[in-house]
């Protein structure tokens, strides 16, 4: 018997119990609409990419962190210093963490300004709505961990965020702190979060996502079907996967080259009772958030400045999640009205982030 | 020299330089991983321990210290004479006891005995305790790895 007849065989068997023909018949049937705008359809499965190597350089970075207050900070010096190679794994988990944030943005805005989100895509959009805030909840539990003076002093004002909301603010904040203040269990609280519930969370959601786009098919473009390019479709597979792979490809290089050339620091251990290092800014994707809280003033007529903005964010954050139901005639001055909106929403959040960057 | 016929086709060879060329970055990227999960643990050098903590050591007891990740004994025997063990049972990996009143070393594990000098007289083990050199340098006592045999 030669090699082939016995890979042959055991794929009989698996198939015959498995019957995953199936799904790969459904793969190359699948196809890829193609048009000026397919190129915004790399970056979902380019967020997967990421997502991936956060989960295999995450795991492994657990089997060195301990996060305990006298150890967390010397855990990780310890993987930056004497672990083999543990410098880049960490410079690689911190730079995907960030190259995952930045295509995470430009994929909805995308789906925002294209309008994929019409019917019957609403849910795909609100479950991705969910993947947003998780994944944004990971970059803001991951920036704790290393445990120094600017990750305590940005866990200490965003988690203090929520307390202007009216009834549930003070609450959210001790559920978030494990307490009044910001102690070691705060620190383990994050650990777990980071490491066990926003996984499972948005790997269940994650899934849900996944399973509308192959049940509902790719979006074409509004108006489309009426144009020539509605006929033009590329199949899934094998074409659409292999040029996926090249910008898989080329992405992981830039991520290598960049995780090499500049890994991230690691500041002295924090200590809870010292005063707040000057100058302490958030994470480049919440400044536009931490600069709209900065320009309300301390007082709006009988509401605090803190509590309205928050509100405001919070409204805006509501209306976004509700998007493809407001814009439900995509075609009309509504529609238009909506996409402007996208472009303003990034002026505003470009402008805002610059501004927190150079004052 | 020319082929009548050629060895595989262009699919095969375009294939297999697709395939080898994956898997030769699979591995780039595996190699760093799997050096990640071992960590070095060298074994010291020597061990610096204090003489005033191990000079009151009663004869026929042991007083345990850490060799590396490892326990260590210093014994002292009847006649005051100093003895440095490694505790580790050499059979799999236990750590030993040394029951003073049979003069023995004991593995609870599966059952192993050592006599007083470490050397391995009933039960499964198969060598003796691994023995380092003591050395009394000033208010030290220095543990050395034993010299090479």
């Amino acid at each position: 018997m030669s090699i082939r007849t016995i890979s042959r065989g055991v794929a009989t068997w698996f198939e015959d119990r498995l019957g995953l023909s199936a799904i790969v018949g459904f793969l190359k049937e699948k196809e890829v609409p193609q048009n000026k705008h397919t190129l915004w359809t790399y970056t979902g499965s380019l967020i997967l990419v990421f997502f991936g190597i956060q989960v295999v350089t995450g795991v492994m970075l657990a089997f060195y962190y301990k996060p305990t207050l006298e150890l967390a900070n010397k855990s990780i010096g310890r993987i930056m210093t004497e672990v083999p190679l543990g410098w880049i794994i960490r410079s690689v988990h911190f730079w995907s963490s960030t190259f995952m944030i930045a295509v995470v943005f430009i994929h909805l805005l995308s789906i925002w300004i294209i309008k994929s989100y019409r019917k019957p895509r609403e849910l795909t959009w609100m479950s991705g709505v969910f993947l947003l805030v998780f994944t944004l909840a990971f970059g803001f539990t991951g920036y704790l961990l290393p445990w120094d003076d600017l990750s305590l002093a940005a866990t200490k004002v965003g988690t203090d965020i929520p307390r202007s909301i009216p009834w549930v603010g003070v609450w959210a904040t001790k559920f978030l702190r494990g307490g009044d203040d910001i102690s070691a269990d705060t620190l383990s609280r994050f650990f777990s979060f980071h490491v066990s519930v926003l996984p499972l969370c948005l790997l269940a959601v994650l899934c849900f996502h996944i399973f509308l786009i192959q049940k509902q098919g790719m979006s074409f473009p509004l108006g489309a079907q009426e144009r020539e390019e509605g006929k033009r479709v590329l199949p899934f597979w094998p074409n659409f996967v292999l040029r996926e792979a090249i910008v898989w490809l080329v992405f992981l290089g830039v991520l290598i080259t960049v995780a090499v050339l500049l890994p991230p620091s690691l500041g002295k251990s924090a200590d809870l009772m010292a005063p707040a290092p000057e100058g302490i800014k958030p994470e480049w994707y919440f400044l536009f958030l931490f600069q709209t809280l900065k320009i309300f003033p301390p007082k709006i007529l009988f509401m605090s400045g803190d509590t309205v903005a928050v509100l405001v964010i919070l409204v805006g954050v509501i209306l976004f999640f509700c998007l493809p139901l407001i814009d439900n005639k995509p075609d009309r001055r509504k529609g238009k009205l909506i996409t402007a909106a996208a472009y303003l929403f990034i002026l505003y959040a470009v402008a805002m982030t610059l501004w927190s960057l150079l004052s | 020299m020319k082929l009548k016929h050629s060895v595989f086709t262009r699919r095969q060879f375009l294939n297999g330089l697709l395939g080898g060329w994956l898997g030769a970055l699979a591995a780039s990227f595996a190699y760093p991983i799997i050096k990640f999960l071992f960590p070095p643990t060298p074994e010291p050098e020597q061990v610096i321990l204090p003489l005033a903590d191990y000079s009151g050591i009663p004869p026929n007891s042991v007083k345990t210290f850490a060799w590396g990740s490892k326990p260590g004994f210093i014994k002292k025997s009847d006649d005051g004479t100093l003895a440095v063990f490694v505790a580790v049972c050499t059979h799999l990996d236990c750590s030993v006891a040394y029951l003073a009143d049979q003069k023995k070393f004991f593995c609870a594990c599966d059952e192993g005995w050592y006599d007083d000098n470490g050397i391995n007289i009933g039960g499964p083990p198969p060598k003796p305790l691994r023995r380092l050199v003591l050395e009394e340098e000033g208010a030290n006592l220095i543990i050395k790895r034993e010299k090479a045999a």
